[in-house]
């Protein structure tokens, strides 16, 4: 057990701050990209093993292999931004803005998606085939990153209005929110590029 | 962002005292908990259909959303959120809250607080995991006392059934913490001369996340229990009754808690080692608990994704693996399982690692070729992941790959003759000093050479077309993850008691307890490993005349165990209270953690201390 000690606070620099915090969140995007690729493999494997022809039954309905990449374009434009963002500290929160934007929207997008895709069975509420099972995880997987992301932006924003943080650390929680920006942007793709596998 | 980070906002510090942060607690976490899962439960509980099939998928979801939500509300309601809200809105914490956070003057209250620091949530999971030993093991001895009589009608079928099910999930989620959780967070900084953990609120966020999914398996009683066994096979799991969603549940949540913790101790050990702590001066524990975890993190989302698919066929009627829509059942088990084995290393390096750490204390000579220790850890982490269809020998996927995954299997031995060899040469011409956690060693050595041979058989296709699903397969793993990994962990007990608790650990009590467990242990499994090879299968609540004997051997050895935890679990309670006050080295070992005093100061070391020397430098051994 620990004493009631008196505090003593280190002083870290914020370069060893920053370091330690970008290698939690590469960790983090690691045990994220273990479930992306679940999920891929889950795609393929069924959509492979086809059992009882049930991958998109007789008369079932699908996306177009196009309306993936629809879903994954704010992510690009985002993480995109935000990189042009960083280059400059005193415009990163207006530019920041174009982020929290397109990920808003890419939110809104893919829960609209959600909300009216075709494979839902009417008597029952079941969907259709595996083909539907598949794309909706993946959606709502979709939908989790956008969230995460807005929330990141949103609180960049917010801190680059405010004189009181400090800027050194500030610059390296960019590069941080960077790393999970691209990886989502990755995983955005990744997922565009399975689904275009009908 | 750490407790020691003071580069924190410059705004004018409010008084901690009047902070919202002073005012959350565990009880004001269980309030919001409750009214979340509540609120939850009457929200979406509307249906009316006159369809049996509608009215089960709503009510599993209704169910399964309520046991989430439950998690989140407990988390709002204890503060876990604050860091993150404060972070959104520019206004980071202060130092004096930071400070508050980490149980600073708060006594024995910071235990049931969102504290930071590590050494209190060391001590939380140790509670937490002794706690669910002894729910898992107390399930165990109603089990084997069932088995001890051919038709035995101690509990009823269902009952029975049940159990199996939350034993092996109790006692699976038991062992992936038993070491990471107490010593990875209590010791493991200090031993690498850290003030903290790199992320101290993810430390606090992980404990009371694991702490969320206790209850919610327990729940699994009152809704009629897990009938599917620990491995929740498809469509079984989808089938199953509403207990199934808070076996679900529970994994989620566990899951998360699991990557958000390995993330934290991995980032711990590589970026704030002491200075001159090189990575071939690390201690072994510390090698083996970062493998472990660094496992952990790719290996335990995919066991979430298993779950989250099964919740949705069960409550949206989708089709993952249901044949019938072109799902399939091999796929549960690839994904179940590509987590599965890894996992059995997960919970068994960690335990090795721990006894490696001892050894060498306890003989007085350095660890016999740490290279080798750590090529052996990285070699059995590596192969784990390339193992898993071993456990589908006999589902009919894919035949002609069994012969690649023995040949995996049956290599992983190597890595694990090398641990031995480490322990083995450390051992060679030494004068043991046999204190209790010396005695763990050998009888580590013994239980993991059972285990292991006893593994060959079963990663050999044809024994194992004769041996798989029978109780052969229970204790070959029973001796792998209680007979060594186990061990391990109640070595460790042992040994770091004193820096935990500041007193030693009972003596008499420790050899009573070893001596009843290790020697009602041999008897348990090796009585069960009889009835396997007889052909009894496992998972069943009553068995033919033949099996009598090496059932009713089994469960006298069971009870044997059961008594030496008994006398453990007093002796840690005592010890506690009454144990003999430790001196600030009892065993006279050379790693950081035993120069630090006791109570052990909030950032560990006065100055941050400067390595000059590995860890087993105990010189020569004694001729």
């Amino acid at each position: 057990m620990s004493s009631d000690t008196k505090f003593h606070v280190h002083h870290d620099a914020p370069e060893v701050i920053g370091r330690r915090e970008r290698l939690g969140v590469r960790l983090l995007i690691v045990a994220d990209g273990s479930f992306v690729f679940g999920m891929i493999f889950t795609y393929f494997y069924l959509r492979n093993l086809n059992a009882n022809n049930g991958w998109i039954p007789k008369g079932g309905h699908h996306f177009s292999a196009a309306s993936g990449w629809m879903s994954i374009y704010p992510l690009l434009l985002a993480a995109i931004v935000f990189k042009i963002a960083q280059r400059n500290p005193k415009t990163v929160g207006n530019l920041t803005v174009i982020s929290l934007l397109a990920y808003a929207y890419g939110f809104y997008y893919q829960i609209h998606q959600i909300a009216n895709m075709p494979f839902i069975v009417k008597d029952t509420g079941a969907f259709e085939g595996s083909y539907a099972s598949t794309w909706v995880l993946m959606a709502g997987a979709n939908v989790f990153h956008y969230f995460l992301a807005a929330f990141i932006a949103l609180g960049i924003v917010i801190r680059a209005r405010r004189a009181d943080v400090d800027p050194a650390l500030e610059k390296w929680r960019m590069r941080t929110a960077a790393s999970w920006f691209t990886w989502i942007a990755i995983s955005g793709v990744s997922v565009a590029l399975t689904t275009s596998f009908i | 962002m750490t407790t020691l980070d003071n580069r924190v906002s410059s705004r004018p510090i409010p008084n901690p005292s009047k902070s919202l942060i002073t005012k959350l607690n565990a009880g004001t976490g269980l309030v919001v908990g409750i009214i979340f899962a509540l609120g939850t439960y009457y929200l979406l509980n509307n249906n009316s259909s006159d369809d049996a099939t509608v009215n089960f998928q709503h009510y599993n979801r209704t169910l399964l959303a309520s046991m989430l939500m439950w998690s989140v509300g407990f988390l709002v309601g204890i503060g876990a959120f604050i860091g993150p809200w404060r972070w959104l809105i520019g206004k980071d914490l202060t130092a004096e809250e930071q400070l508050y956070l980490a149980g600073d003057g708060q006594g024995i209250k910071r235990y049931f607080k969102y504290c930071t620091d590590h050494k209190v949530v060391g001590i939380q999971y140790l509670v937490g995991v002794i706690t669910m030993l002894a729910v898992g093991g107390t399930m165990a001895m109603m089990i084997r006392t069932n088995l001890a009589m051919p038709g035995g009608h101690f509990i009823t079928a269902s009952v029975y059934n049940s159990l199996v099910g939350l034993h092996g999930i109790t006692m699976i989620i038991a062992m992936i913490i038993v070491a990471t959780g107490p010593f990875g967070n209590f010791i493991m900084p200090i031993m690498i001369g850290a003030a903290d953990m790199a992320f101290p609120r993810l430390n606090a966020l992980s404990w009371w996340v694991l702490f969320t999914a206790i209850p919610v398996l327990c729940s699994a009683w009152f809704l009629g229990g897990i009938p599917t066994g620990w491995t929740a096979y498809a469509p079984l799991s989808i089938q199953a009754g509403p207990g199934m969603n808070a076996f679900l549940a529970t994994i989620i949540i566990f899951a998360f808690s699991t990557a958000v913790a390995g993330a934290n101790i991995t980032a711990t050990v590589v970026a704030m080692r002491a200075k001159g702590m090189s990575w071939n001066r690390v201690p072994i524990f510390v090698i083996g608990a970062t493998i472990s975890v660094a496992l952990a993190v790719p290996a335990f989302p995919t066991f979430m994704l298993a779950m989250i698919q099964t919740a949705l066929d069960r409550t949206f009627m989708t089709s993952f693996f249901d044949a019938n829509f072109g799902g399939s059942g091999w796929l549960y088990a690839h994904l179940f399982w590509i987590m599965g084995h890894p996992e059995v290393y997960v919970i068994l390096i960690p335990g090795v690692a721990i006894l490696m750490e001892i050894v060498p204390v306890f003989v007085r000579k350095p660890l016999f070729s740490y290279t080798s220790a750590i090529v052996g850890f990285a070699g059995i982490a590596g192969l784990s992941v390339l193992v898993w269809a071993h456990h589908m020998y006999m589902s009919g996927w894919m035949p002609m790959l069994n012969g690649p995954f023995m040949v995996t299997t049956e290599m992983i031995s190597i890595p694990t003759g090398l641990i031995f060899l480490v322990i083995l040469g450390t051992l060679w011409n030494g004068k043991p000093w046999l204190k209790m956690p010396m005695l763990c060693v050998y009888a580590f050595l013994w239980n993991m050479l059972v285990g292991g041979i006893t593994g060959l058989y079963l990663s050999d296709v044809p024994a194992d077309n004769y041996l798989h699903g029978s109780m052969y397969v229970t204790a070959h793993f029973h001796y792998t993850l209680m007979g060594s990994a186990l061990t391990g962990a109640v070595a460790g007990l042992v040994y770091w008691f004193p820096k935990m608790t500041g007193r030693m650990f009972n003596e008499r009590s420790s050899y009573v307890a070893f001596w009843f467990i290790q020697l009602g242990f041999q008897v348990l499994y090796l009585g069960m490993f009889t009835a396997g090879a007889e052909g009894q299968p496992r998972r069943v609540v009553d068995y033919a005349d033949t099996f009598h004997v090496s059932n009713m051997v089994s469960t006298i050895g069971a009870y044997g165990v059961g008594i030496g935890f008994i006398v453990l679990l007093w002796g840690v309670v005592h010890s506690w209270r009454h144990g003999i006050i430790a001196p600030m080295n009892p065993w006279g070992a050379k790693t950081l953690e035993w120069t630090v005093p006791y109570p052990v100061p909030l950032v560990n070391f006065d100055t941050p201390p400067v390595v000059t020397s590995d860890p087993y430098g105990y010189g020569k051994a004694v001729k």
